[in-house]
């Protein structure tokens, strides 16, 4: 489990994180989401250790361990793909993994069988001989992954995983997550939301330095639901169609875009629309529903021209 | 100290699978094999003082304040530039535990560079008069000041995310603790101004110490005490991003 409690850190005058606070339950997988510039990296930084936060932060604990009294021991708690993942490419994957894994505190003698347990669940082992240097934007990628999993860490924090994965390989990685999910607390940051979407139990959003939306999927979704739009097309033209359709009960907003209209409602009132269509001998050439997606929940709460 | 040594063996790793290391090795053994041929001719057959000729002049000097900062130069400098640095301190690493695992993966490439003379000592040692003691008071004295110099290299590390400028900012240190020597001509044998400039001069402690056979504890304080400095303020240098 992971705890955030007034977490505010500055650079210089700026301040990047303006007393944010989360959970993210154990066993979970939480979609840490948030335009460029927003703060995502700067809170993973916070959770490795990179950084401290500023005095007043009240709270950090990465599996129950408090982070601002105990840096490194909370610190391997967490495994940790970077968005940026420098490798030292002139190093064999297994040396280089070999040797991050006795710095991750795994004994000596379990040591190849840990190195060959991350391969196989990336799905990488051919590649363990293979000097870094040759390897593909992919299997990089891969292996970074396996990076993060040595020690089997209880908290993962895993920032653009599956950047440079191809759609064979992004599969493969929703099945480590679904596999990984209950028995490891993760964290994704990612700007692929559909992807959040399909793997995440909760979402939380960060804008401008402030938690803009922390909720669970059942949450998000009954928001999205509700954020839903619906179409209407004509066959015929006819006057006075937008105020009619405002009369309707639980519709919140009709707005023209020349083709037809678009209904914004607290609930699903596509019924309604027939049963109005049919009082006033309309011939209704479209009946659509458009629900609502992350990514219009994202631009919406996230506001325009945030990317810094 | 576990992680240390892990850390320090995969630095030597890193550098002795690059054709750095043994480029490094092969300029090296081919300048001092080199000045060990010009001071055999020199010491004219006396081989007691071939020790005190080999490790005194200016070759020996160059080496000793160039090769630490071209060693130590990526250690951090380049860690910090590629973002690596960052990767390694996820694994819970603390940042002394990075100093001196940086320090001592530096200073064991260093310590290996002189080993490898060692055949050519061990040789006239065995079949000359060359001195066993002087040489290994002479090579206690390259290994402390290497110490010294390799820490000044991994401080200038921190200190910037530029090798090349890293390496300029500890060669200029080291070159501070070698020039220090000549102020010893602004004074008279005796003076106490003397003394304080004896006290911090490598020059004087190789030559005029242990060169002859001669250890100070003094010495041996002074050159430690300098590498823990450095490496102290290495950690706080490396410390500071986290503010």
């Amino acid at each position: 489990m992971i705890e955030v409690d007034s977490l505010s850190r500055s650079y210089g005058t700026r301040k990047a994180l303006d007393s944010i606070s989360f959970q993210v339950p154990s066993g979970s997988v939480t979609g840490f989401l948030g335009p460029n510039g927003a703060g995502k990296t700067t809170t993973l930084r916070v959770l490795t250790s990179w950084l401290l936060p500023d005095p007043g932060t009240l709270r950090v604990t990465v599996d129950g361990i408090d982070l601002l009294r105990q840096p490194q021991r909370a610190c391997r708690r967490v495994g940790a793909l970077l968005e940026m993942l420098p490798l030292p490419g002139e190093l064999r994957v297994i040396e280089f993994l070999s040797a991050r894994a006795r710095l991750k505190g795994v004994p000596a003698a379990k040591l190849l069988s840990e190195v060959q347990r991350v391969l196989e669940e990336v799905d990488a082992s051919e590649a363990s001989r293979r000097i870094i240097d040759t390897l593909s934007q992919g299997y990089r990628q891969r292996i970074g992954l396996a990076d993060a999993l040595l020690g089997d860490p209880p908290v993962l924090l895993l920032d653009e995983p599956t950047r440079g994965l191809d759609p064979r390989q992004i599969s493969l990685f929703r099945g480590l997550i679904d596999r990984l999910r209950g028995h490891h607390t993760i964290v994704l940051s990612s700007h692929v939301l559909g992807e959040v979407e399909q793997i995440c139990d909760r979402v939380c959003m960060i804008s401008a330095g402030k938690v803009c939306l922390d909720e669970d999927r059942k949450a998000w979704t009954q928001r999205l639901e509700s954020a839903g739009t619906i179409r209407v097309e004509l066959a015929e033209t006819h006057p006075d169609v937008e105020s009619q359709l405002s009369s309707i009960e639980g519709v919140r907003e009709v707005r023209s875009d020349g083709a037809g209209w678009i209904v914004s409602a607290d609930r699903d009132v596509c019924h309604l629309i027939g049963d109005l269509a049919r009082q006033q001998n309309w011939v209704l050439s479209q009946l659509r529903t458009d629900p609502a997606t992350l990514e219009s929940l994202f631009l919406q709460l996230t506001g325009p021209g945030e990317a810094s | 100290m576990m992680r240390v040594v892990i850390l320090a063996r995969r630095e030597l790793l890193s550098l002795f699978v690059s054709p750095v290391a043994w480029t490094i090795t092969f300029v090296f053994l081919l300048v001092m094999g080199v000045t060990f041929h010009l001071s055999l001719l020199s010491v004219d057959g006396d081989l007691k003082q071939l020790v005190a000729a080999t490790y005194s002049g200016l070759v020996f000097w160059f080496m000793m304040l160039m090769l630490p900062p071209l060693i130590s130069m990526r250690s951090v400098a380049e860690e910090k530039r590629s973002g690596s640095l960052e990767m390694l301190i996820t694994t819970g690493i603390s940042d002394t535990q990075v100093v001196v695992g940086k320090w001592l993966s530096t200073w064991c490439f260093f310590l290996f560079l002189w080993v490898c003379l060692l055949p050519l000592w061990s040789l006239l040692t065995t079949v000359g008069q060359v001195d066993g003691g002087v040489l290994m008071s002479a090579h206690l004295g390259v290994a402390l000041i290497g110490a010294g110099f390799c820490a000044s290299g991994i401080l200038a590390s921190t200190l910037t995310s530029h090798p090349l400028a890293s390496a300029g900012l500890a060669t200029a240190i080291n070159l501070v603790l070698f020039l220090v020597h000549w102020l010893s001509f602004l004074y008279q044998p005796g003076d106490l101004q003397l003394r304080w400039v004896e006290h911090f001069s490598a020059v004087h402690h190789i030559r005029d110490e242990l060169t002859r056979g001669i250890v100070d504890l003094r010495v041996i304080i002074w050159w430690s005490s300098f590498t823990f400095l450095m490496l102290f303020i290495a950690t706080k240098v490396l410390e500071r991003r986290r503010w």
